[in-house]
């Protein structure tokens, strides 16, 4: 009898019933579909970049974008010396290691190892906190040199003008900044924004984190006898990971 | 794929698939896969100057890392074609958002 009803539910179709048609659980289906959400949210703020940047790239002499190379150069401790890109790389590799040291944890809970998801999901939990460190020093350096969320002094300098009237390029305007003027607002705005956006979402995740974390020492999933917890955490981790390669992409690349 | 004799076993709810470990070796390639495109790209900032050009390479390596991380560290590519078709197909949209702001943006630029 059982085998006759289990025939039935195979040649039915995938929506007929009796089993899930994603084969995944509900939490699962769920964490993956805010994922998709998020995903619109961030694009829509990194598309709004795109789009003021694109209108400012051609006769708006004075609020000509500013070269990321040319304000993102600098590293902790070595001050005075131009190092575009670096220490944004460093912040890169360490978000890609907690993204494989949690993938590492999810792995380990599929063999039940409660021992190795704790250490796996402290490695996670710290370079999570790393990360934001480096953020929070990033932030600090660039208010520190005059960005806020309503001004931006990165503008060209009288150098730059002088240039760009010589090749003949922004001949109806006259200069009549000091020696640099106010570049585009929306520049340090959407940096403040997004980063802001990413770095919210890297701090709830270290949170979800640590709140796993306490759970698995507790041995909450260990009774459970599953560890799909560890799953969803981690997809929303490297969800994380993943809005960061586009606004390294977006910001400090291009 | 698991089955129920009883229309009752089946606890939409509750069910959780057993999932299996497909070992570490293909987390730690993705990794060095990872860390060796942002290399790259690193380099080319330095190498190549600056163009539409090198741009459509920083996005296409993004792309390349986005596959990566969805793939392999998501689990997407294990996942049922059905569940991976419904979260990366309405991302056309962002597609769609992408072209139409960057015209308004150049339009704007005109204007400006």
């Amino acid at each position: 009898m059982a085998n006759q009803i289990q025939t039935t539910y195979e040649n039915q179709p995938m929506w007929a019933g009796g089993r899930s048609p994603f084969n995944v659980s509900y939490g699962k289906l769920m964490m993956w579909i805010f994922l998709l959400s998020d995903a619109f949210t961030f694009s829509s703020l990194l598309v709004q970049y795109g789009a003021q940047r694109f209108s400012n790239v051609q006769t708006a002499v004075t609020s000509k974008w500013p070269d990321p190379a040319s304000i993102f150069n600098h590293f902790p401790m070595m001050h005075g010396l131009h190092l575009p890109l670096l220490f944004v790389s460093v912040m890169t590799f360490i978000l890609i290691l907690s993204s494989v040291t949690m993938v590492l944890a999810v792995e380990a809970g599929h063999r039940n190892s409660k021992k190795e998801v704790q250490r796996y999901m402290i490695y996670t939990i710290l370079g999570g906190a790393a990360f934001l460190g480096c953020q929070a020093w990033e932030w600090y350096t660039f208010i520190h040199e005059g960005a806020r969320l309503d001004g931006n002094t990165f503008g060209i300098t009288k150098e730059g003008y002088s240039h760009l009237k010589s090749v003949g390029f922004g001949d109806h305007f006259e200069w009549e900044a000091g020696d640099r003027s106010n570049g585009p607002v929306p520049f340090a705005a959407l940096f403040f924004i997004v980063t802001g956006f990413h770095g919210f979402h890297v701090f709830s995740g270290v949170v979800i984190n640590v709140v796993v974390y306490i759970m698995t020492v507790r041995g909450v999933f260990e009774r459970r006898g599953h560890y799909e917890m560890i799953e969803k955490a981690g997809l929303y981790w490297h969800f994380v990971d993943l809005v960061w390669v586009f606004v390294f992409t977006f910001f400090y690349l291009i | 794929m698991e089955f129920y004799t009883k229309p009752g076993d089946y606890d939409p709810i509750n069910y959780i698939p057993h999932g299996e470990s497909h070992g570490t070796k293909e987390l730690w390639r993705t990794f060095w896969i990872l860390l060796g495109i942002t290399i790259f790209d690193f380099i080319i900032y330095f190498v190549m100057p600056a163009s539409g050009y090198r741009n459509l390479i920083f996005i296409f390596f993004g792309i390349v890392k986005a596959y990566f991380i969805v793939g392999a560290f998501m689990h997407l590519k294990y996942e049922k074609i059905n569940l991976a078709l419904i979260i990366l197909v309405p991302t056309v949209f962002i597609v769609g958002l992408i072209m139409g702001l960057l015209y308004e943006g150049s339009a704007l630029s005109h204007i400006k």
